[in-house]
């Protein structure tokens, strides 16, 4: 979209955002889980290797 | 053909209109700490679309989160506290639940927010979800509290945004320093 200064905004709806909802389920690269926040993360979600036990 | 198109690597495609870092308050630290906001730690700060899906994923989701905890979502800079230079002259509206039911609205508010839906996204701060016994609150915070025709206008789109249909108060953060029980200045 255009604002009213003719300045293209990057807006995205909320369902086209929820296409990727799926595509992305890892945590970021190089994110570090720092102790103070770590209450805030699903860790049983966390893909921490691929690799065969 | 039958072969399967290559998915692609990681490739950030997405870029947001404006960075956004989400911080976290953690009740088991809260409570060690005197100064209010002492304990409120970034997590992470992402600028596309996929760098949010890629955190959001693996965050709890509010209903997981223990009691105590804030969840915030600011733009990039702007720190979730009244003393930030940009919202100490701001307010902020808030919408209550009952205990696990902020998740989708949550959500929602994030991605209306990152996905620059407000009319007058400019004003807005960031969001916090407060994650409480009883409730959980979703308080989205604005930049100007006096500019009364821009809060209403977020107030109601938010309202949109969550298909909330109860009616909904704006506080002012320099009525909230001073006034545990501060009153609406706009409701919509």
């Amino acid at each position: 979209g255009e604002d009213g200064n003719g300045v293209m905004a990057k807006k995205y709806s909320r369902d086209f955002l929820l296409k990727f909802r799926e595509q992305y389920t890892n945590l970021p690269k190089g994110f570090e889980c720092k102790p103070d926040v770590s209450e805030a993360l699903a860790v049983s979600n966390v893909n921490t290797s691929h690799e065969s036990y | 053909s039958s072969a399967k198109p290559t998915a692609p690597l990681a490739v950030e495609s997405h870029p947001l209109e404006h960075s956004w870092t989400f911080w976290f308050d953690n009740p088991s630290a809260k409570s060690k700490q005197a100064a209010w906001g002492s304990s409120i730690r970034p997590i992470y700060t992402f600028s596309t679309v996929e760098g949010f899906w890629s955190l959001y994923n693996n965050i709890h989701l509010p209903s997981k989160l223990a009691v105590g905890a804030d969840l915030h979502c600011f733009k990039n800079k702007i720190e979730p506290k009244w003393e930030d230079p940009v919202c100490a002259n701001g307010g902020r509206w808030t919408v209550a639940f009952a205990k696990s039911k902020s998740d989708t609205s949550w959500l929602y508010t994030l991605l209306a927010m990152i996905g620059e839906q407000f009319d007058n996204g400019d004003e807005i701060c960031g969001a916090v979800v407060n994650v409480r016994s009883r409730q959980e609150r979703i308080g989205l915070w604005t930049k100007n509290a006096a500019n009364e025709m821009a809060q209403v206008s977020i107030g109601r789109q938010w309202k949109e945004f969550l298909d909330y249909n109860e009616g909904i108060g704006f506080i002012f953060h320099d009525d909230a320093k001073l006034d545990r029980n501060p009153k609406n200045r706009y409701t919509v």
